[in-house]
């Protein structure tokens, strides 16, 4: 977040003391005493005078500091109300805002706060929330809303401002296009004459104090639809508040503190900083019993979406069994707000100088976050790797603690992930069920160390290889034939639309619906047969109950599976050799899971669920469980549709997200 | 005593915080030592007089693991409130030093605590990789009073300490309950040769920046070789307690890039003749490391070779002392030809490598500059151990009759 800084004061403390020594050593004199009584009262008069006639000097100090230079005086003197008097009429900001087809920016007291002339950026309405009494930037945000749903963003971000924050808002480009009746009304009761009547390619800047005075507001009508409205500059001045007014009155202890250091740096938390009644920013999960991962450090990966990174702490710091001293959130760039995130909750945060660019950045900053952890933790075996886009569920460190001691046994595992590619809310159930798969689906990990320092860390992709961390790890010869422990229903949710591969209608069709564990406390049943050989067991115990499937249906109608619950059904389809996935393709998107790549395989094997029956899909003849399928049925095969334009680009961009 | 009275008090002060620290002071930890078997055996009896707490000094000094405690800030309160005056003495983690591009980590290494004439200094220790805890220096920032104590008589915080994970021995003495090291004589001694030397990361960055870092599989394997036959070979050497240090291309890996250069194809090590025991190849042998080769004797230029994983080599050579300088040996196998390789002396310290806490020469650039001249910064992939080294001496032949004796190929 950009910091406005203020013009340096001037010292006013020096020069009081000379009269300060002066009048104690006339008041310590017992002869005196009665002649000074007056002389004081005429003593505290001057002072006023002076007082006022420094504030007045210093007319352009930033209040912070008047308020440092207060404390710094004797408290004994006085108790004058009047600096703080003086301040509340005198301190004055001058705000320019400027709106246009291709420019906006935005000035305080001369230092450029906002400055957007990008080509094909920037387009919308941008707000800028100051702090009402040191004037700092506290929010600065943009809403496109020429573009459907981000008015309701804007709204809710609105919403959650504070009142008497000082709200500066104007557009580039175009902001009115999807800017619905609500989003008006709001801007209105916040004393915008304008924003009810906005239009196509209006130009439009507005100042004013949220449930206060409005400081000002430019408009400018585009005269017809292919032209811009002309271009508008708001010159206003802002009067500046106390910092008591400014700030809540919670009671101090040492969270509040926490608090109050977060709420007046940053807006857009809302209840975290209500006055009334916070949220509260500990939450004390109850503790696990015989938690085997109470010591394992746990690596947040962020970058710079601070509102994601606050959902997503909350949620972790609420799940049961965790060790907030194992902690560390590890920042990419020298982002503030996300550290003021971090240290709201008491956890501690590292920022990483960015390597490189787009994905290979992400990739390094992974790198970095990893050795970092094995060396702050120089005695943990595994490390917990998070994102700063994930809720994490209840549950997720019982379920870990449950698993964790396979991947120490278990040399064929690669990774424990608390995420299940194919887990939707149509196709996931039972939150006690763990399957192994051969894809490593991320989102929320677990990773051994041993693997970490002797085989990925030193060959790790360069900054100058342009690759994906979590594509690099899928690679056979990192992978060398590994598999993951995933659970049916995931225990992270993937809940970001803002990101490097992703866009709001990605999300929706991939994401939305992933199915995400709310139960507390699950007991896992089958973690001991999920070893290597007990596994197998396990697979052919369930073929070997498994009815199979009538193969002359159509798989992708729901008639398919019967109006059953709790049974086990097995299909099987194409499958010419272990690469061949063309039907299970067609499958997977017609049953509306991922299909962007294959995920959640086991040799030749995918199990979900359908109406609530386990369904197990076999690819024959790839499959070793190929010899399961009764001779007289047909392995079901499924034509992909002719290539259509576009078709490939979005499974590429689509891939490197899905981690 | 006032020294009694502060031990008590802060005693308090970090027990009604929870948080556990024991006493290293070396001069109490010296008087424990002398009755220490009559302390074990008398637990909890009334002293009658105040033997240890009130002996002379300035400071009391105590340790605390640091991920035994939360940082919480109402330790500071509380200790405000009792009267005390406290200085915290931070600076950047090393554990993260080795990462150019990290930052926003400094971790309080030092805390003194102040009360009337006596003070309390407690020194935080860190778990590293490689199984031990540092405790770095103490230096004072500009800003910082530099009367608050005596700095200089402190007993911790000239140089970094390296240590072993102490067990401890809760005793009571002069009426006080205190966490102590278990076997306080071994502390002091540990103690007395606890310098740690950091790698020197940000030069081994520049140098990396110079010439890049082969990062071939090749390279990786040999690394991940180097690394566990390193790790094999002070597990052996440690348990038979015999002391040793990163020497030749090994400590220059270590020095120049804080690494093992991938093209060294060996593991080099120092040990000091006086140090030598007869067990050391049989231990070798246990651990799957076969002799590969013997050259010289315990009298003169021993040196010794073990075959680790595939063609990864283990070379000890052992090291003599003279009056103003140390040397070891090397042979020529065919010729029975004698070479002398001399070093200025030095003294051991600790540092880490590769996971590992491993002793080097203190004055490492003497040390290195000796074996490899003045131009050790720049990387030479041909190398002659007779001819390259700056510090090679011809040395004479080996009398033909003892050369079964001192030149033993495998």
């Amino acid at each position: 977040m950009d910091e406005w800084k203020p013009n340096p004061a001037i010292k006013p403390h020096k020069k009081r003391s000379w009269y300060l020594a002066w009048k104690y050593k006339l008041m310590n004199q017992r002869a005196l005493r009665k002649l000074c009584q007056t002389g004081a009262v005429l003593f505290l008069l001057v002072t006023v005078i002076v007082n006022i006639k420094l504030i007045l000097d210093t007319r352009r100090a930033a209040y912070e500091e008047e308020e440092e230079a207060a404390q710094d005086y004797d408290d004994e003197m006085l108790n004058v109300e009047v600096p703080r008097h003086a301040v509340n009429n005198k301190k004055v900001l001058d705000v320019e805002v400027y709106s246009s087809r291709s420019k906006v920016y935005v000035a305080v007291d001369g230092t450029t706060v906002l400055e957007d002339e990008a080509r094909e950026q920037g387009r919308g309405i941008h707000v800028i929330v100051l702090n009402q009494a040191t004037g700092h930037v506290m929010a600065k945000r943009v809403f496109d809303t020429y573009s459907p749903h981000e008015d309701e963003a804007m709204v809710l971000f609105l919403n959650m401002v504070a009142r008497g924050r000082i709200l500066i808002f104007t557009i580039k480009d175009e902001g009115s296009f999807h800017l619905k009746d609500t989003a008006k009304n709001v801007l209105k009761s916040l004393g915008s004459q304008v924003a009810p009547f906005l239009s196509w390619r209006d130009m439009w800047t507005f100042v004013g104090k949220k449930g206060g005075e409005v400081y000002g507001e430019k408009h400018a009508k585009s005269p017809a639809l292919s032209t811009w409205g002309d271009p508008v500059l708001l010159k206003t001045e802002v009067h500046l508040t106390s910092v008591e007014d400014a700030e809540c009155h919670w009671p101090d202890t040492e969270l509040n503190r926490r608090r109050k250091r977060f709420c007046s740096k940053v807006e857009g938390y809302g209840s975290v900083c209500s006055c009334k009644d916070p949220t509260p920013i500990e939450f004390n999960p109850d503790p696990l019993k015989d938690n085997k991962v109470f010591d394992v450090p746990v690596a947040v990966i962020a970058g710079n979406r601070p509102n994601y990174l606050y959902r997503m702490l909350r949620s972790l710091l609420s799940a049961q069994g965790v060790n907030p001293q194992m902690i560390t959130v590890f920042i990419d760039g020298y982002y503030e707000e996300p550290m003021d995130v971090v240290e709201l909750f008491g956890l501690s945060g590292i920022q990483h100088t960015p390597i490189s660019i787009k994905n290979a950045r992400v990739s390094q900053h992974y790198k970095a976050s990893l050795t970092a952890t094995f060396s702050l933790f120089p005695d943990a075996k595994f490390a917990v790797v998070l994102e700063e886009d994930l809720d994490i569920s209840v549950d997720f460190f019982s379920f870990l603690s449950q698993s964790i001691h396979l991947l120490e046994e278990d040399e064929s595992l690669y990774c424990i992930s608390a995420w299940n590619d194919q887990g939707y809310e149509h196709t996931a159930e039972d939150p006690s069920l763990l399957y192994r798969v051969e894809t490593m689906p991320g989102l929320g990990w677990v990773l051994r160390k041993s693997l970490y320092k002797d085989e990925l860390e030193p060959k790790w992709p360069t900054p100058e290889k342009l690759w994906d961390w979590d594509m690099w790890m899928r690679m056979p010869e990192q992978r060398k034939g590994r598999e993951c422990i995933i659970p049916d229903i995931s225990r992270s949710y993937h809940f970001g639309i803002v990101g490097l591969n992703m866009n709001g209608y990605f999300h929706e069709a991939y994401f939305k619906k992933h199915k995400f564990n709310t139960v507390p406390n699950v007991q896992l049943k089958n973690v001991e047969s999920l070893r290597k050989d007990a596994y197998e067991t396990e697979i052919h115990r369930l073929l070997g109950e498994a009815e199979v499937l009538d193969h002359s249906k159509n798989p992708c109608e729901d008639s398919f599976v019967p109006d059953t619950e709790g049974k086990v059904y097995v299909m099987f389809i194409r499958m010419e050799q272990e690469a061949d996935f063309t039907t299970w393709t067609q499958l997977a998107k017609c049953l509306h899971i991922w299909d962007l790549d294959v995920r959640g395989n086991h040799k030749g094997l995918w199990r979900l669920f359908r109406k609530k029956n386990h369904f197990l899909v076999v690819g024959v003849p790839a499959s070793p469980y190929s010899s399961k399928k009764p001779s007289s049925v047909t392995p079901i095969y499924m034509e992909p549709p002719a290539k259509e334009e576009g078709a490939v680009a979005v499974p590429a961009v689509a891939a490197a997200e899905q981690t | 005593s006032v020294k009694q009275h502060v031990v008590r008090k802060f005693l308090g002060l970090i027990s009604s915080h929870n948080i556990p620290v024991y006493l290293i002071d070396p001069l109490i930890l010296g008087l424990v030592d002398k009755d220490i078997e009559q302390i074990k055996s008398s637990p909890g009896s009334p002293s009658l007089e105040c033997k240890y707490f009130c002996a002379p000094r300035d400071f009391t000094t105590f340790a605390l693991l640091d991920k035994t405690w939360k940082h919480e800030v109402g330790l500071f309160r509380t200790a405000e409130k009792m009267g005390f005056q406290w200085l915290k003495i931070i600076n950047k983690d090393p554990r993260l030093d080795g990462m150019d591009d990290l930052s926003g980590i400094e971790i309080p290494l030092h805390y003194i605590f102040k009360l009337a004439s006596h003070a309390i200094h407690l020194v935080v220790f860190y778990e590293r990789s490689g199984n031990y805890l540092w405790h770095g220096p103490l230096r004072l920032k500009q800003h910082m009073d530099r009367k608050f104590v005596p700095f200089r008589k402190l007993h911790f915080g000239r140089y970094p300490g390296a240590y072993e994970k102490p067990e401890l021995l809760l005793i009571s003495i002069d009426d006080l309950k205190v966490q102590i090291p278990k076997n306080p004589s071994s502390f002091l001694e540990e103690m007395s040769r606890s310098r740690f030397l950091e790698c020197r990361y940000r030069e081994a960055r520049a140098f990396f920046q110079l010439y890049p870092d082969d990062v071939s599989l090749d390279a990786v394997e040999f690394r991940k070789k180097a690394k566990s036959l390193l790790h094999l070979a002070a597990l052996t050497l440690n348990n038979l307690g015999v002391k040793f240090w990163l020497s030749s291309g090994t400590c220059l890996g270590w020095y120049r890039q804080c690494n093992v250069i991938p093209h060294s194809k060996d593991v080099d090590l120092g040990i000091f003749i006086r140090d030598y025991k007869a067990d050391i190849i049989p231990a070798f042998q246990k651990a799957g490391l076969p002799l590969k080769h013997k050259f010289g004797k315990i009298g003169d230029s021993l040196e010794l070779s073990f075959q680790g994983e595939d063609d990864v080599k283990l070379d000890i050579f052992f090291f003599y002392e003279e009056d103003d300088h140390v040397w070891n040996g090397g042979t020529q196998a065919k010729s029975g030809k004698k070479f002398k390789y001399l070093f200025p002396k030095f003294t051991l310290c600790w540092t880490e490598f590769i996971e590992l806490k491993v002793h080097v020469p203190c004055e490492t650039l003497q040390y290195v500059e000796a074996n490899y001249g003045p131009d050790w910064k720049i990387p030479v992939k041909t190398w002659d151990w007779k001819s390259s080294p700056s510090n090679v001496q011809y040395n004479g032949v080996w009398p033909i009759d003892e050369w079964d004796d001192v030149i033993q190929i495998y």
